[in-house]
Order: C-alpha cells, then sequence, then structure tokens
C-alpha cells in the first residue's frame, strides 16, 4: 500500500492502531473457513465509532475495499479480506454502553461478545437469546452481519428478531442509525434487510438488542435411538403435537463418538443418534409439554432418556452438543462444516442421500443439526495430507446444493460469504441476484463494503450462466413459475 | 375514472407492470387507502386481489407460501383446521386486509408484544419490479440466511417499492387455551405491573393499556393459563376486548389515527403528550413491551398535531399517520435513515411508477 495512504489511515488511528508488517497481517487473513486466505495490505484498529466512520472515509476517499471483522469466528468467509484492502478490526470496541431493565434492552459495541451480553443482563433477570455455539468468542457486531442463529431459534428466532437499531457507517463513511428505540418505525424496514447482509451494506458500531426475562422452567432430554429415521420421526410428532420446543437437536453416532472423546457429556457411544430436546417457558405449559415430549419419545422406540436433573447436567448436555464442531477433529484432521436447510419433513430423505453421496466420494459426513427447523450441519471429514480437499468441498459444495433442490436453502445460519457464492445460482435466478444487489447499490454505489462475498463472480467462480434460466425450484418441481 | 387492473396469476401481475401505464397505485383490500401520504394523481390502480391463493402449505414444517392477495382471515380459517396461525392480530384483518398489505404496512396487533408483526413471520416473498422484473428472496424453509432479506425492506414500504406478489409465513401453533385479565390504572401504574409480569416470568402474550385498564392475556394450557392469570391478581376480562384494542387503528370518518414508535418506558409521557396537545379526549392504546402506542383524535387542529409530532420525534419516537381527519403532512421529522430509504426508492423504482405521494414530503 502507498506510504501516503497509509499515513492518511496513521493520522486517524495513530502508529499503534495501524499494522501493516506481513507477519502482523497474516493474523488476519482469513476467519473460522481457513481453506480461504487472503493477506490484506492493512489492519485498522480502531477503538471508538468516530474512529471506524474515519477509518472508512479514508477508504472512500481512496477507494479501496475494506472488510469487517469481530473475533474472525465466521464459518463461510465472511471476513476474508481482500488483497490490496483493508481490514478493520471491530475487537477494540468491546464496551457494554448500557442495561436497561425498564425497557429490558442493552446497548453494546460491535465488539461485545454474544455470551457477554447476556450476563450483563443476568442480574436482572434478562438474557439474550440468539445463542450461536460460538457464543463465547463471537462478537455481536459478527452476529449481525451473519444474522446468527443458533440452537434455541426455532422458538426465539434470529439476530433480526432481537436486534432494534444498530448505527451503521455507511461505505461512504456517513453515519446513520438503522431502525430505533421501538420496533415500530416509519417506512422501510432498512434494520431488517442490514441483519444478514453479511458486512457488504456497511459496518455497525453500536447495537441496542432485546433482552428477554429468563424463562420460569427449563426441562431438557438427551433421547438415544436406535436409528436417525427413528429420531427423525420422533421430532415430526411434537411439532405436530403443537409444541414448540425451545430447541431440538439431534446428533448422529460419528458425532456422538467425537463429542463423548472430546468433553465426556454423558451421551451414549452406541446410539445411532440421540436426540436434545429443551423445553422452557411457564411451569404448568413445561411439564405438561415435556411429558408429552418423553412419551412420544418412547413412543418411536427411544432406547434411553436421559432427563437434566440440575442446571448443570443440562449446562454438560449442550457443551457436549456445543463442542461437536471442534471435537469432529478427533475423527479426522481436516474437516469442513455445512449448514444447508431442508424441510423439516425431508429431514430422512436428505440424509440417506448425504451417506450415499459420502460413500460415492469415499469419504466419511459426520451429521449434527438443528432437527427442528431442519437446519443440517455435515461435518465433511477428510485428509488434507492425503490429497482429499478438493473431493471434500465438491461433497461439501454438493450437500448445499442437495439441500435447495429438496426446497431448501444453501445456508441455514453461517451465511454464503465467499464459501458459497458460487452455489447461489442454484438457489437464485439472475435476476433474483441482480434485485438483491439493488440494494447493495443504494447502500455502497462503489462497492467497496467486503466485495466478493454472497454474490458470484466470475473471478470466483468462472465466467456467469446465460441470462435464461429457470428458477431451481421450478426445475425441482417445488414451485411453479407462473 | 381511472383504470383498474386486477391480474389473476403472477404472470398476468408481471405484464400488467410491464406493459401497463407509467403510474400504478398498488391495492389490496383497500383497508389501509389512508396511510401515509395521500397517492399522487396515477394512471391506473393495481388490484391484486385476484391472486389470493394458497400455494403450498407445509403443517408439519410450520411454513405456507400464499399470493399476496389473500386474506389473512381466510388463511386463518385454513390453518386452524391444522391447529396453526399466522401470529398477527391487526385490527385491519377482520375487515378484510390481505397478506400482502399486512407485510407492506408494518401493521400489528396487541399479539407483536410476543409475535411482532409480519416482518417477524414472513420468510420469503415474490415481488415484481417496476421494469417488471420478477424477484424472489429468502425462501421456503424457516432458518435460511441466502442472499439478502429483501423482504424485509417491503415492510412498511406502502407499496412504494414493487408488487409483493406471493409470501411465505412461518406459522405458530393455536394455543390449546387461552385466558384474559385487566386491572384499572394509569399509565404510569402500568408500567410497573407489566415490568412485575414480565419480570415473574408469566409470559403474557399480549400486554396492553388500553381505555384505563391493563390488559393481559395468556395462552397455553388449561392449568398453565388459569394459574399465571390468577399470578397476576387483576380480574378476569372478555376476551372480546382484544379486538376493541386493535380496532383503535381503524377510526371513522373525521378521526385522526396514529401510531407512534418510543422507548416503553416513554409511555406515560406520550399518554400525558397526546392528552395536552387535543382539545377531546383521545383514544389510546399501548402495546406495553413494545413501545408502540395507537391514537385516535376524534377532534384536533393541525398545529396542535404537528406540535405532538415534534415533541415525540425530539423523545426519539417515530409516527406513522394511519388516517387523517385533517390536513396535515403525512409525515413528521425523517430518521436519520431516510438519505437510504431515497437511494432504495431510486434503485428499485427509479421513475417513480410505485405509490408516488405515499412518502411526501420525505421522497
Amino acid at each position: 500500500m502507498d506510504a501516503c495512504v497509509i499515513r492518511d489511515f496513521v493520522a486517524v488511528l495513530g502508529r499503534d492502531n495501524v499494522l501493516t508488517e506481513p507477519t502482523e497481517l497474516r493474523t488476519y487473513e482469513c476467519d473460522g473457513l481457513t481453506g480461504y486466505r487472503v493477506v490484506p495490505a492493512l489492519v485498522a484498529l480502531p477503538g471508538s465509532a468516530a474512529e471506524v466512520a474515519a477509518t472508512v472515509k479514508v477508504c472512500a476517499r481512496h477507494g479501496i475495499p475494506f472488510v469487517a471483522r469481530g473475533a474472525g469466528t465466521g464459518l463461510s468467509g465472511g471476513a476474508l479480506p481482500v488483497a490490496d484492502g483493508v481490514v478493520i478490526c471491530l475487537q477494540r470496541l468491546r464496551r457494554v454502553l448500557e442495561v436497561d431493565p425498564m425497557n429490558r434492552r442493552a446497548v453494546v459495541e460491535p465488539g461485545v461478545t454474544n455470551r457477554e451480553i447476556s450476563r450483563a443482563a443476568a442480574p436482572y433477570g434478562l438474557y439474550y437469546a440468539p445463542d450461536p455455539s460460538s457464543q463465547q468468542v463471537c462478537t455481536i457486531g459478527g452476529n449481525v452481519a451473519e444474522n446468527s442463529g443458533g440452537a434455541h431459534c426455532l422458538k426465539y428466532g434470529f439476530t433480526v428478531h432481537h436486534v432494534l437499531a444498530a448505527d451503521v457507517v455507511l461505505a461512504d463513511g456517513t453515519v446513520t442509525t438503522l431502525g430505533g428505540d421501538s420496533p415500530q418505525q416509519p417506512g422501510y424496514d432498512l434494520l431488517g434487510a442490514f441483519i444478514g447482509s453479511e458486512g457488504t451494506l456497511g459496518v455497525v458500531t453500536r447495537v441496542v438488542v432485546r433482552l428477554l426475562p429468563k424463562p420460569a422452567t427449563v426441562s431438557t432430554v438427551v433421547a438415544d435411538f436406535a436409528t436417525v429415521a427413528a429420531a427423525g420421526d420422533t421430532v415430526t410428532s411434537v411439532i405436530a403435537a403443537g409444541i414448540v420446543p425451545a430447541a431440538v437437536e439431534m446428533l448422529d453416532n460419528l458425532t456422538i463418538q467425537a463429542v463423548e472423546a472430546a468433553v465426556a457429556a454423558g451421551y451414549t457411544a452406541d446410539a445411532a443418534a440421540a436426540l436434545v430436546i429443551e423445553l422452557d417457558g411457564p411451569d404448568d405449559e413445561v411439564t405438561e409439554q415435556f411429558g408429552q415430549v418423553l412419551e412420544l419419545c418412547r413412543r418411536h422406540g427411544s432406547t434411553n432418556l436421559r432427563v437434566a436433573g440440575d442446571p448443570a447436567e443440562r449446562e454438560l448436555i449442550w457443551r457436549g452438543r456445543k463442542a461437536a464442531f471442534a471435537a469432529a477433529g478427533r475423527l479426522s484432521p481436516d474437516y469442513i462444516v455445512q449448514d444447508g436447510v431442508v424441510p423439516r419433513g425431508r429431514l430422512g430423505e436428505v440424509l440417506v442421500r448425504i451417506a450415499g453421496m459420502a460413500d460415492a466420494a469415499g469419504l466419511r459426513v459426520a451429521n449434527v443439526f438443528h432437527a427442528g427447523d431442519g437446519n443440517l450441519h455435515p461435518l465433511v471429514l477428510y485428509n488434507r495430507a492425503a490429497g482429499e480437499l478438493e473431493r471434500a468441498e465438491r461433497l461439501s459444495t454438493a450437500i448445499a446444493e442437495l439441500c435447495v433442490e429438496l426446497g431448501g436453502s444453501l445456508s441455514g445460519e453461517h451465511g454464503i460469504g465467499t464459501d458459497k457464492a458460487c452455489s447461489m445460482p442454484a438457489m437464485f435466478t439472475q435476476d433474483d441476484l441482480d434485485t438483491m444487489q439493488r440494494l447493495r447499490a443504494a447502500f455502497d454505489p462503489e462497492g467497496l463494503c467486503n466485495p466478493g462475498k454472497i454474490f458470484p463472480t466470475p473471478r470466483l467462480c468462472g465466467e456467469r450462466p446465460g441470462p435464461y434460466r429457470p428458477h431451481p425450484l421450478e426445475v425441482a418441481g417445488v414451485i411453479d413459475r407462473w | 375514472m381511472v383504470t383498474r387492473l386486477r391480474p389473476e396469476s403472477l404472470a398476468e401481475l408481471r405484464d400488467a407492470v410491464r406493459d401497463g401505464p407509467s403510474r400504478l397505485l398498488i391495492t389490496g383490500a383497500g383497508t389501509a387507502a389512508g396511510w401515509g401520504g395521500t397517492p399522487a394523481p396515477h394512471d391506473a390502480v393495481l388490484d391484486v386481489t385476484g391472486l389470493n391463493a394458497v400455494l403450498a402449505y407445509q403443517p408439519s414444517d410450520l411454513t405456507v407460501t400464499v399470493q399476496a392477495g389473500l386474506p389473512l382471515a381466510a388463511l386463518q380459517d385454513v390453518l386452524a383446521k391444522k391447529g396453526q396461525q399466522v401470529a398477527l392480530d391487526a385490527g385491519r384483518i377482520a375487515r378484510g386486509a390481505t397478506v400482502g398489505g399486512l407485510l407492506a404496512t408494518a401493521d400489528g396487533g396487541p399479539a407483536r408484544h410476543t409475535y411482532g408483526t409480519l416482518r417477524d413471520c414472513v420468510i420469503g416473498v415474490t415481488t415484481v419490479l417496476a421494469d417488471g422484473t420478477v424477484a424472489r428472496s429468502g425462501g421456503r424453509v424457516i432458518k435460511n440466511v441466502a442472499g439478502y432479506d429483501l423482504a424485509k425492506l417491503f415492510h412498511g414500504s406502502l407499496g412504494t417499492l414493487g408488487v409483493i406478489a406471493e409470501v411465505t409465513l412461518r406459522l405458530h401453533p393455536l394455543a390449546e387455551a387461552s385466558c384474559t385479565v385487566a386491572a384499572a390504572c394509569t399509565p404510569e401504574r402500568s408500567l410497573e405491573l407489566a415490568h412485575r409480569m414480565m419480570r415473574d416470568a408469566l409470559e403474557p402474550v399480549a400486554l396492553e393499556w388500553y381505555d384505563g385498564r391493563l390488559l393481559a392475556r395468556f395462552d397455553g394450557t388449561a392449568s398453565g393459563v388459569t394459574r399465571r392469570a390468577r399470578a397476576t391478581g387483576f380480574e378476569e376480562a372478555d376476551p372480546s376486548v382484544w379486538q376493541e384494542v386493535a380496532d383503535v387503528s381503524l377510526g371513522g370518518p373525521g378521526d385522526t389515527v396514529f401510531r407512534i414508535g418510543t422507548l416503553p418506558g416513554l409511555w406515560p409521557w406520550v399518554a400525558a403528550r397526546v392528552r395536552a396537545r387535543t382539545a377531546s379526549p383521545p383514544v389510546l392504546s399501548s402495546s406495553l413491551g413494545a413501545g408502540v402506542h395507537t391514537v385516535r383524535l376524534g377532534n384536533t387542529t393541525a398545529s396542535s398535531f404537528d406540535r405532538l409530532r415534534e415533541d415525540i420525534a425530539g423523545r426519539g419516537g417515530g409516527t406513522v399517520v394511519l388516517r387523517r381527519g385533517i390536513e396535515v403532512p403525512a409525515w413528521g421529522p425523517p430518521p436519520a435513515s431516510v438519505a437510504v430509504m431515497r437511494a432504495v426508492k431510486q434503485r428499485f423504482d427509479p421513475s417513480d411508477r410505485f405509490g408516488a405521494g405515499r412518502f411526501t414530503p420525505w421522497f
């Protein structure tokens, strides 16, 4: 990067908060999707919202692309740097500015971790509901960018349902506020469109989140099954009974083995599948519905029911579930996490087909997923040293696109990022994508804000397909266009 | 007489937009015709009530896809047979409001306390833009983060960005039992009572101050709702009161109706300001958890209404006018993000074909 441009950043941030040494820059070359790496030209470490705006202004003035970054735990390469571009790291903006128990909200800076918000709210009997598995380290700014979900989003929704307002630095360095003190806001819901835009519409510098009162009762069970299909049918019966559990998670045998080896959370090592079902809410409702859930598990042939006896045991069960990705390292030197979604009714079908595809590719796939909403997290296990990377990536992409074919989505919560941008034409037509680009252009006409993410580009994906294509869901017979 | 276009399929809708006259006023059932600014002269009314089919209903997935002109009440009847619902109870629904219209107006009712508005239930949308582009975003599964969520953009758009053609919604189960309670109280006192109820994790599904009383509704099992209702210490109330609350937003001839969003804790201040600025007693309701207040004035002047709106903006509140019995601008001081709204409008509808006048004087 040109020395006089670097001087502009230094003038805004001070020498200590501008990184240009190759060894320092390498720390930022990837996020949680480590297969993609790009060393940025410069890393900016602003310490305030005003410094973020000033940094973006310098970028805008020189036409330099920039990528905002929180904790770098994203799994889709959403925070992958742009070569010759700037990474704006928001880790220094990590203050909880206010917890307002009367209005049940907290005001936080973007670098505050998800878990810290609930910790700050706990003295008031309140908590922040979205709980991605990485909540110990992932930041609220990243959660806003990715519209993060978590295990409890079947009942409680996603980040977009829990953020009331955000201060945003736009691509030209101007600052605006999206949303406000109440969900009732005049005009287009720009905040709703911004959340989940994967850092392509602006940089968040302040977030107002909604806090919920802690539920009166929580009940959790781990139910073992002899087949994955029986576990899947159980989930369908629970929903059909009019019960919306706070969480329904499924782990297959490979995942159970990995989790047990890693954290010894008390899962049954030889169960073909385990369901973690959690209900929360008022006492009577939870007690009655939990009884129904246990009965449905038995009726579907559950081989073992382990009801959490106290909060510590519940915590242990969840620690096991949330450690599933990391534990996959015990099964295989390398793995890819997928994030596709299928309509819940097709869970059994998709699992059979994934198993077939894995066999054909000569690779193993462990499955752990949010069974309540059909969000799969197949873990494609491979050995890079044995030259299996390319095969694993092909399998991983094929799984994501299979989910679309079955009427679902490429991504339930990890985002499209760099990872799945080339698969977007499997889910959306060129017209759909061009329409999304209109929103992009309204926020960032120069395309400086996290370029190369979400949308397929010739550089990343090869030549674009021609202008006419039937909608992929039409081909699948899921929708009729006309 | 203005031309009326009434397509009956997505293809006909696309053609009507692509080949139709320049300036179009999009309408569903017309239950929110007075919302926002007065429409500028237009060449045709584009009536989407001919698109009224249920396209796909998967009870086991808690999702439904419908054409946007379907009245929500008709959809609720279909869903109720499977013990499910769209969790929205805006006053206009009983008057035939359509799914697309309820999304475009960002309307809500007392259940917003728990379920929000259609923004919180919509998971996919198909729209027709001014140049005839048919664009989908979102999907048909509850959990999905692929691409931008354009459905959100159309929430509150009042027919100015494009035509909402199809909508996919997430559903909620109907409760087995429900119980409504009420206690007479002032707005000040209602805040304390509401806070206590939430703190005690009683989980009211709706919590609303209306006409001198704090109302709470509990949904759940028969024994559960009775126990929680009792724990409030309130009197049991007739559940028909919820329709009355929702109906505050409707108003009649000569009424001025508007909706205000503020910090929930500002509710007593809002109530006091509204009373101070109006000659005759207003009809007021407030969703205490969300900070959404609906106000109906039978008799007011333009200058006192303007002052009231400025008072509210001064405390960070936004106001949407739902009905104007007097001549006032539809919109008060614009929010900080109005420049982005203008840019979005410019990109989606550069020749201003849809709903001109709705956001005057902002754009």
